[in-house]
């Protein structure tokens, strides 16, 4: 956790915590990092398996489309949204580690809307190595 | 959440500073003594000051924002500097500036959060650059400091035992016009000439905005930028408040261009709504 927070500021800065700052500051109007989490619902996480599409290392974020097959079985194509490529790479990501065609399987935060795609929490690789996307973002609580 | 950790976190001596802060903010005399003065915020630079560097405690390198966030502070280092006060602003600007603070949290707690500059990847400008939400690399080169961060890129420069140029002649920008001078160990800096459109924590201000910062290496490896904001149109007070950083040894800063950005703005809602399948 406190590795968590300790990154969290990094990407996503401020806007993460508008309620907490409201509390400390008397306001939430700070800086936004990139943006807030507020699309995601990182409290109903769920886990896909698919095969990547395509793997966009950029700012200011980090993509995987990815094609799964939900748990009420119907196929998608997904956007999965990663931290960004400072965060990324300072816990160990390489901008080439997933490729399209790869197999493998993400955990996310899916977007409130419903739509095919969420923040990334963990990652699993065809080689079984398993990555987090970087403190910001926070971990996964499903397996 | 950075806020309230480094409330937690605080040391009484915290305490004392952020008291000495307020008291600072309201009281002319504190004020003047705690910050740069009116005339150490205008253009005249002593001439007998040497505005070279410190031997030592060199300024370039690579830096972080400390504590980072959640990071239990050194007991070797000074005291995390206390949070950003509220904005001294005046009467007649404050009820604007909360509702806007509602209204992002209440668009937070519907899933829609509010489609900003820094979302349409805009650089955050002075002072809020100075955050330092990636590292930061700061160059001393004759005659200039620069700072760089990491995020978009962003660079300003600052040119030493330089006059100021006057406040109506300051082009509008995102990093505006600095100047500064050292004073032992601590770095003098002067910044007119920042956009309208460029605020920090969303709160306005007039082009007679100044900031006035004192860059302070405490040690080799350890600096604060004491930041005080001036703006006679919106503020009542000066508002002033710190950050500090400590040296990432051998860090490379890598660069940033925002060219992905799937955010775009929902046209029913205003909020950031997130581009399914690439661009």
């Amino acid at each position: 956790m406190r590795q968590s927070i300790r990154a969290w500021r990094r990407t996503w800065g401020w806007s993460v915590a508008p309620l907490c700052a409201a509390i400390a500051l008397g306001s939430s109007g700070v800086a936004l990092a990139h943006h807030s989490f507020a699309m995601f619902d990182s409290a109903h996480q769920v886990k896909l398996a698919g095969t990547v599409k395509s793997f966009e290392w950029s700012n200011p974020h980090v993509y995987i489309e990815l094609n799964a097959t939900g748990a009420d079985g119907s196929n998608k194509d997904y956007t999965v949204e990663c931290a960004n490529p400072g965060i990324l790479d300072r816990i160990g990501w390489k901008f080439n580690m997933i490729k399209p065609g790869d197999k493998i399987t993400v955990i996310i935060a899916p977007l409130k809307t419903g739509e095919p795609g969420g923040l990334l929490k963990q990652v699993t690789l065809p080689d079984g190595r398993v990555f987090a996307n970087g403190a910001p973002a926070g971990k996964a609580s499903i397996k | 959440m950075l806020q309230i950790t480094r409330l937690n976190s605080r040391t009484m001596a915290g305490s004392c500073l952020l008291a000495a802060l307020c008291l600072g903010a309201a009281t002319p005399g504190l004020a003047a003594a705690a910050q740069p003065s009116a005339s150490a915020a205008q253009p005249a630079v002593p001439a007998a000051i040497e505005s070279s560097p410190p031997a030592v405690h060199g300024l370039t390198g690579t830096w972080n924002r400390y504590p980072q966030l959640g990071e239990a502070p050194d007991p070797k280092l000074p005291p995390p500097p206390p949070p950003v006060p509220p904005p001294p602003l005046k009467a007649q600007y404050k009820p604007a500036w909360d509702a806007k603070q509602q209204a992002i949290k209440d668009a937070d707690a519907r899933g829609e959060p509010p489609f900003t500059d820094y979302v349409k990847c805009l650089p955050d400008g002075m002072p809020t650059m100075m955050i330092a939400m990636f590292p930061m690399e700061v160059l001393q080169t004759p005659g200039q400091v620069t700072i760089m961060q990491e995020a978009y890129n962003q660079v300003r420069r600052i040119y030493l035992n330089e006059k100021q140029i006057p406040i109506e002649d300051a082009e509008p920008g995102y990093w505006g016009h600095s100047v500064g001078h050292w004073e032992g160990n601590t770095l003098l800096i002067d910044t007119v000439g920042i956009k309208p459109t460029v605020t920090f924590r969303g709160v306005p201000h007039s082009d007679q905005m100044r900031i006035h910062e004192r860059i302070e290496m405490l040690r080799p490896d350890f600096f604060e930028d004491h930041i005080t904001v001036e703006d006679p149109v919106y503020l009542t007070a000066p508002w002033s408040f710190s950050y500090a950083y400590t040296r990432l040894p051998h860090y490379k800063m890598l660069e940033y261009v925002c060219d992905s950005n799937r955010e775009y703005k929902d046209p029913k809602t205003g909020g950031t709504r997130m581009r399914l399948g690439g661009h």
